[in-house]
């Protein structure tokens, strides 16, 4: 009887574990990581969401009348409830884009560089992830309006995060641009090569941080208590992208997965989803643009491109689709470019700001880097800009606002959302309706409705935001959409 | 169950014979009914300890002091009788049997026997015969309806995973699957389907690793069904438990026949129910509306010159995958996909256009299992053992699916002298399982028979150019080319491609056993010490050839046209117990026994998941190697998870009519913060015999129990601290990211608190009884990682917040209604209704998404609702209170107006009640038939199938004539097409076209609302793809009532009697027919079984390409020598 129990003891003993709080240690990831890792993994994500056209993820592209769809053509008609493409934009962007750039922050605030030029380029580092932060923001704002923002990213505090109005956001916005932008010294260096944007070059960041605040101002020019002359003004002083090698893009690689989204959607997938709207092709072929080409191939058979009724069934075979050279593996993703800060330059001029030039001058330059960007020369350039319908003196039109729009909206091709925005702000044009549009008059949406997981997650805060805005419907306009 | 009582008693008896004796008693106990021998009576020498049990034939023999002169002849269930000795040295004893199986001994937890009538708590029993009479591929699948208060969840998919739930659901999202234990060893249950899997994305249901039990070494199974049952077992067991005893060999007396041999084969054959497979409409082929051509025939295309005439031909728009194209017609000759392909016959012809003469029906085999077992069993004074050896193979409605399973198990037991008997049970399981098929939308056969079709379609062309071309020329030739003059595959592989190039293949090999010694120390104090191990390997191989349709492939999810993936995942628990056990009477009328016990549990799963990136360089080389780019970092998975728990009982019992448990463990799990990793978990249970006091001739027995317990449950792995998740580096420059959820360094244990109360009744000499039992359970404080706003930069958070009760009772009946010498009749019910109320989530939240689907569906547990809500877009309803008032239409295009949001609740997942009724018929004592009906009622289920479906004109509604007595697909014809209008008065009498029923708003002269409403008369087309279904109908429209009333057993079984088998070779022989899943008499969803799904889990109620439903017949043989 002893002896068991003397048993039984040394084994009651002996469980104890001392091991125990190891054993449920993750051994396969790390607790440790520097922010610079974060930084880059952030650009990846942000980039290729800009890119993608996957029907999921990136719908731009159709909204914006570039392509429609072949036989699934649900998006095209604005469902954006099948799919839950806004809970998927809010997840890519707060989970994927500012956590990590948040992450990114907080982790370089706190460490303690030991080379010399870590020490220099802290600074310059946590201003460009702030940089990058208000490009993220911008775009969820002009998304869907009043969103998360003061409460956002703190889920330590609050796991329902309340709404902030819109322009309120924009305000807070330009504050901490103009603080990134001044942080920022070119003498220093930054990320380097886990910058995969620039490299690390701070000069380009600078550029790339004034042209967002030129856009910013653009976008929000009707909004005068958000001072956007003053902005732009000051955006350009200070020097915007001036170069197509200025542009802010991300270069893709050859392999899985590192590939363009949109060489997985169109090439990997083997699907054919996609063709050219008929709006898009006979705008081209009215103004004898050289690009048409460019952006898009010929079906089979046929000898002039062809576009698809949007919305509609469309026969993948019988119209245009996007060419090769948008469907290479390392085509790039583009975040901001010459040919829209000129356009948004030749609108600052016919707005009275003060940017220099003349509006015909960046008009004419916008469209040139345009064409020279897909592969035009200067020759098909020149040509295009002498015919009367594109002349900036003589081009149709009832105001600069339709002139401008119409070839910003051409030279933003492969590029959704931005030229959806100048569909939005310039209304530069009306386009016919697709045939079982879900939008409640049928015509083209403003905005993205709340997400479906927000009305569960967070109902009170959305029920707040939706009454906000005047409703929580695709029709509802932006703040800066009044005109 | 005898049986069981024979072991149990020789274990207890095991070191009792060594007492000196003077005087020798034999004889043989028989049943008072039939005469028949009864082994492992007690045989017990009143005033003393001296004891033995009778043997298999129901002989005795017993030694004892002259001076003692009682002997005590007890079995449990045939009461006990008293006995004079005198100068008798043989007696002869007749027993009266009763209804053993509702008052015997039970196994309770950690294995431990217990009388079921002092038990404080509800446990059922179902015997081996009940389980394997009508055999399942999974043992699991054969409860179904025959134990109250078990939900059981069966699911058509080929080596498929069971869903199997106690009492309701506990947890909002863990792990709500009952524990399974088989001789004392818990047995993994987990299934390793991919979250994605489970809420639709492409994968497979690669089944419940319980399913590896061989049903044939099954003696019985008991249920313990609420926490005060469990409670020994700590915090595991809280979703119940299923404690499995296998059967072993029979110690026998000296001198005796001591070896048995038991073989039986059986063979099933499964043949489709066509109520659970698509109806499909049989007059149009091709198309999503009439869009193509713009001539007569506007569903086909004609814009190819395919004879080289300079004339465009008709042909079949091949990419469309749906069917509201052009109407069928013989004398229409059209080209459609056969005619461009070279191996065809039809390679250049038109060919008529007419519904396919083979359909998606004809894709499918009959299956067939062949199960063949044999046993050997024998034993000696010392000891016994058992092998046996069983193989299945298993054929899957599916072309080249197939499932062999091989189960190898020892058992032996021995005694060493001094009290000391050493036992071990040591099984071998290899199950290789070859083609399953796709679950959920994407890639998947099935969602293109029930959503993405052309009905044009022969599946005879499609099995010829697949099986017909030799090997090595074989292509990928598909009903959905590109185009006639580019055969690419558009959306749908071809079938046959699919299912033997695009194949997957899984195999696990598992050991499972345990060591076991008892020590016998004295009379009232033994000690039990066990070592078990579960141990098993499993690698799942998934291929994509090179020639198929892209789809999202490996560890990046990026499309690839071809790729290899293998996931291994080895597991192993390890389990120490040693336990004290202290029986003995403290006085005249109370006993206590009392149990100290210690566990060690280790838990170790290793995971790795590799694939191909990009695609295969060599085609058919299925290797990790052979990838097109530089693969990806392996993801490696190391999960290790230890719990130390001691534990202790008491029962005291009184008078044999009063007893009182009482238990507490203490569990120290690795996986909680050190502060709060150990927890405590008491129970308390009691029980009164009263038909003690209350003596009736109507009632035989009589009991009221009633019970309180609590459990807790500790953390998942690794949900404390948190770490970065690392995507494959951009090129060389290294990536981490934050992951999706947020740990939480403040986790405490969940816990379960349980009341329970309970009343057993029998009456009329045992022949009419029940067991009813009431219960209540809150589990709060719940561990869950909370869908938050990913506006917080997570998806996800752990929280311990969150509380779930289930209410429900619980009604067992047991009768035997006529007893002839040459017919009986039994009958037997089980009832449940368990009411589940999700009472809080975290923080204000009201609602928490448990999975999101297609569709815009998402699965929920919402405050104040049961357990999985089901919501989506609705109706939008005159009265918004009021679901089943008028649904209100568009007045402006006729079609129903949907939900504003999202998140209306569209149904729950929860059903009503489960019942299962099985009637037993015996004649002539060698003939039984028997047969169960299994019924639940509601719950709901969303279909996708229809969702899709009913938008591409698949089913037979969509042909249907409409309400003028024209087909709905004809066009609508108005009287003056100059008006647009398109209400009645300007409807033609042959018009096409459909009304949604409904009312339309009432518009005064200014176009505003009056807010009252009018019938719907808007006659919308019903001719193309925007009719009904996914682009125009609420989510609503496609949720269903999940009730169903099946005939889920039956069979006939002949036992050939003992006078024809005489005393030679043969001791036994039995032959049954057998059938299971016979019918299903009643059920609500169309197309398709209620009970199909995607994967066992908390997430149900959704289908997607669900398999059809098979009934299952066969004939067993089973054979003793």
């Amino acid at each position: 009887m002893k002896k068991i129990l003397f048993i039984l003891l040394v084994f009651v003993v002996a469980s104890c574990s001392k091991d125990f709080e190891e054993m449920n240690t993750n051994t396969k990831s790390p607790v440790a990581v520097s922010g610079e890792t974060l930084f880059t993994n952030a650009q990846k994500n942000l980039a290729d969401q800009l890119a993608s056209v996957n029907v999921n993820t990136n719908i731009w592209k159709l909204w914006a009348r570039y392509i429609t769809e072949t036989t699934y053509v649900d998006e095209a008609n604005y469902d954006i409830v099948n799919r839950t493409q806004p809970g998927n934009a809010f997840r890519t962007y707060y989970r994927n884009v500012l956590r990590d750039l948040q992450e990114s922050a907080v982790i370089m605030e706190e460490a303690t560089f030991a080379a010399p030029e870590d020490i220099a380029a802290k600074a310059n580092r946590l201003a460009i992830v702030e940089i990058l932060n208000v490009y993220a923001y911008q775009r969820l704002v002009d998304m869907f309006g009043d969103i998360p923002y003061t409460e956002a990213l703190k889920v330590d505090e609050t796991t329902t995060p309340k709404y902030d109005d819109a322009e309120g956001i924009y305000s807070d916005l330009f504050s901490r641009l103009n603080t990134a932008i001044a942080e920022l010294d070119d003498a220093n260096g930054s990320f380097g090569s886990q910058d995969i944007y620039y490299g690390g070059d701070v000069a380009m960041w600078k550029k790339f941080a004034n042209s967002l605040k030129l856009k910013m101002a653009i976008t929000v020019a009707d909004v005068s208590s958000l001072n956007p002359k003053a902005a732009a003004e000051a955006a350009v002083t200070d020097g915007v992208i001036t170069d197509a090698s200025e542009n802010g893009t991300l270069v893709y690689l050859g392999a899985s997965p590192n590939t363009n989204p949109l060489y997985l959607d169109l090439v990997a997938s083997g699907r054919h989803d996609f063709v050219a709207t008929a709006d898009i092709i006979d705008t081209m072929k009215f103004y004898v643009d050289p690009r048409m080409d460019l952006y898009y191939d010929l079906a089979p058979g046929a000898t002039t491109q062809l576009g698809g009724a949007y919305g509609y069934s469309n026969a993948y075979d019988l119209y245009s689709h996007l060419t090769a050279t948008i469907e290479e593996p390392t085509f790039e993703s583009m975040l901001i470019s010459v040919e829209e800060v000129e356009f948004y330059l030749a609108e600052a001029i016919e707005r009275g700001w003060a940017v220099g030039g003349t509006a015909e001058d960046h008009y004419n330059a916008g469209i040139t880097a345009s064409i020279m960007y897909w592969g035009g020369d200067a020759a098909a350039a020149t040509a295009y800009l002498a015919d009367a319908n594109v002349a900036y003196t003589t081009a149709p039109g009832a105001n600069w606002k339709e002139k401008i729009g119409i070839q910003s909206w051409l030279a933003s091709f492969n590029r959704g959302f931005i030229g959806y925005t100048t569909m939005r702000r310039l209304d530069f044009h009306t386009f016919p309706q697709p045939p079982q549009a879900r939008t409640d008059d049928g015509s083209t949406p403003v905005r993205y409705t709340y997400p479906i997981d927000e009305q569960t997650l967070n109902g009170a805060n959305l029920d707040a935001a939706a009454a906000a805005i005047g409703g929580d419907n695709m029709l509802t306009k932006l703040f800066w959409d009044a005109n | 169950m005898r049986k069981i009582m024979f072991l149990l008693a020789l274990f207890l008896f095991t070191g009792m014979q060594l007492v000196q004796a003077q005087k020798t008693v034999t004889g043989k106990i028989t049943d008072a009914k039939d005469g028949s021998g009864i082994p492992g009576v007690t045989v017990l020498v009143k005033g003393t300890t001296i004891g033995t049990i009778s043997s298999m034939d129901g002989t005795y023999e017993i030694s004892f002091d002259e001076k003692y002169n009682v002997l005590v002849y007890s079995f449990v269930g045939m009461g006990t009788q008293e006995i004079e000795v005198g100068s008798q040295s043989t007696i002869d004893v007749k027993m009266e049997s009763g209804i053993t199986e509702i008052e015997g001994a039970v196994i309770t937890a950690l294995g431990i026997s217990r009388e079921k009538k002092s038990l404080g708590y509800s446990t059922q029993e179902v015997s081996g015969d009940d389980l394997n009479t009508v055999k399942n591929e999974n043992f699991v699948n054969s409860i179904s309806g025959k134990v109250s208060g078990v939900q059981v969840k069966t699911n058509s998919n080929f080596g498929g995973s069971t869903n199997i739930i106690i009492r309701g659901t506990t947890s909002l999202t863990g792990d709500n699957q009952a524990l399974f234990v088989i001789d004392g060893v818990p047995v993994n249950n987990s299934n390793t389907n991919a979250s994605s899997q489970r809420q639709g994305g492409s994968g497979y249901d690669y089944g419940s690793a319980v399913s590896d039990i061989n049903p044939d070494d099954i003696e019985s199974i008991n249920v313990l069904k609420g926490a005060a049952a469990t409670a020994l077992y700590g915090s595991r067991a809280a979703n119940g438990v299923i404690i499995i005893t296998t059967k072993k060999g029979n110690k026998v007396r000296k001198g005796e026949d001591a070896i048995g041999i038991t073989l039986s084969s059986s063979v099933t054959m499964g043949i489709i129910d066509k109520s659970t497979f698509p109806e499909y409409q049989t007059g149009y082929g091709a198309g999503y509306g009439p869009y193509y051509s713009g001539g007569d025939h506007p569903g086909l295309f004609e814009h190819i010159d395919f004879d080289g005439d300079g004339n465009p031909d008709l042909s079949v728009p091949t990419t469309e995958d749906a069917s509201y194209g052009e109407q069928f017609d013989e004398n229409l000759m059209v080209y459609q996909w056969t005619s461009s392909v070279p191996e065809h016959e039809d390679y250049g012809k038109a060919t008529p256009w007419v519904n396919g003469a083979k359909g998606p029906i004809d894709f499918f085999n009959n299956a067939y299992t062949f199960r063949n077992s044999v046993a050997v069993d024998g034993g000696s004074e010392k000891g016994s053992y058992r092998v046996s050896y069983t193989n299945t193979t298993q054929t899957g409605i599916m072309p080249n699916s197939k499932l062999t399973r091989n189960n190898l198990s020892v058992s032996g037991s021995h005694e060493f002298g001094k009290g000391l008997t050493v036992s071990s049970n040591v099984n071998y399981m290899n199950t290789l399982t070859t083609g399953r098929n796709s679950t959920g939308y994407s890639n998947n056969i099935l969602s293109s028979y029930r959503q993405w079709w052309q009905t044009n379609i022969d599946i005879a062309d499609m099995e010829s150019l697949y099986m017909d071309l030799p090997e090595g020329q074989k292509r990928n030739v598909t009903w959905n080319p590109h185009s006639l003059s580019d055969g690419t595959p558009e959306y749908w592989d071809n079938f046959y491609w699919s299912r033997y190039e695009n194949y997957t293949t899984d195999v696990r090999d598992r050991i499972l056993g345990n060591v076991q010694a008892d020590w016998k120390i004295t009379d009232y104090l033994s000690i039990l010490g066990r070592a078990s191990v579960d141990y098993y390997s499993s690698i799942q191989e998934e291929r994509l050839a090179v020639g198929s349709t892209s789809r999202r492939w490996g560890i990046s999810r990026l499309d690839a046209g071809s790729g290899y993936s293998r996931y291994n995942y080895n597991f192993r628990e390890t389990n120490f117990d040693i336990m004290a056990n202290f029986t003995k009477n403290l006085t005249k009328d109370l006993s206590l026994n009392a149990i100290v016990g210690w566990n060690v549990r280790r838990t170790n799963i290793n995971t790795i998941y590799a694939s191909t990136n990009g695609g295969l360089v060599v085609p058919q080389l299925y290797a990790v190697s052979n990838s097109i780019n530089p693969v990806n970092a392996p993801v490696e998975g190391s999960r290790i998870y230890g719990v130390d728990g001691i534990y202790a009982s008491a029962s005291l019992g009184y008078k044999n009519f009063l007893y009182v448990d009482a238990t507490i463990r203490r569990d120290h799990a690795s996986t909680l913060p050190e502060e709060s990793s150990s927890y405590f978990y008491p129970s308390v249970a009691a029980s009164y015999i009263f038909s003690q006091h209350l003596k009736a001739d109507w009632l035989s027995f009589g009991k009221v129990r009633v019970n309180y317990a609590e459990v807790g449950n500790s953390a998942p792995f690794a949900s404390i601290y948190d770490v970065y998740s690392k995507p494959s580096p951009f090129g060389s420059t290294p990536m981490f990211s934050v992951p999706s959820v947020k740990n939480n360094i403040n986790l405490m244990p969940e816990r379960t608190k349980s009341i329970e109360a309970g009343i057993e009744m029998m009456f009329l000499q045992k022949r009419v009884g029940f067991d009813f039992a009431v219960y209540k359970t809150n589990t709060i404080d719940q561990i869950l990682p909370v869908s938050v706003s990913t506006a917080t930069g997570y998806s996800y958070k752990y929280v311990n917040s969150g509380e779930i009760e289930n209410k429900g009772i619980e009604l067992a009946v047991f009768a035997t209604p006529m007893r002839r010498d040459n017919f009986s009749w039994d009958v037997r019910l089980n009832f449940s209704k368990n009411t589940n109320e999700v009472l809080s989530l975290y923080d204000d939240v009201d609602n928490l998404v448990l999975g999101s689907y297609q569709g815009g569906i998402t699965i929920n547990a919402t405050v104040g609702e049961a357990y999985g809500t089901i919501k989506g877009t609705d109706y939008v309803y005159v009265d918004p209170e009021d679901r089943n008032s008028d649904k209100i239409i568009n007045g402006n295009n006729g079609r129903y107006l949907r939900s504003a949001k999202s998140d209306e609740t569209i149904g729950n997942i929860t059903p009503d009640f489960n019942m299962g009724l099985t009637n037993t018929f015996t004649f002539f004592k060698n003939f039984r038939f028997s047969f169960l009906l299994d019924w639940q009622k509601g719950g709901s289920v969303f279909s996708l199938d229809h969702w899709y479906g009913d938008a591409t004109g698949l089913y037979k509604f969509s042909e249907e004539n409409n309400d003028l007595g024209n087909p709905r697909r004809d066009p609508i014809v108005l009287i003056d097409p100059s008006t647009g209008d398109h209400s009645a008065a300007n409807i033609d009498p042959s018009s096409g076209g459909i009304i949604n029923s409904g009312v339309i708003p009432v518009l005064d002269a200014a176009g505003n609302p009056t807010g009252e409403y009018e019938e719907n008369a808007m006659r919308i087309r019903a001719n193309w793809y925007g009719t009904d279904g996914y682009g125009v109908s609420p989510n609503a429209r496609f949720v269903y009532d999940a009730s169903y009333l099946k005939l889920r057993e039956m069979s006939l079984t002949y036992v050939l009697p003992k006078e024809i088998l005489g005393e030679g070779f043969f001791k036994g022989a039995s032959f049954s027919l057998v059938g299971s899943n016979i019918w299903i008499i009643f059920k609500n969803l169309p197309d398709a079984d209620p009970e199909a799904g995607l994967s066992s889990g908390n997430l149900q109620g959704f289908q997607s390409g669900v398999m059809p439903t098979t009934r299952n017949f066969g004939f067993n043989v089973n054979l003793q020598f």
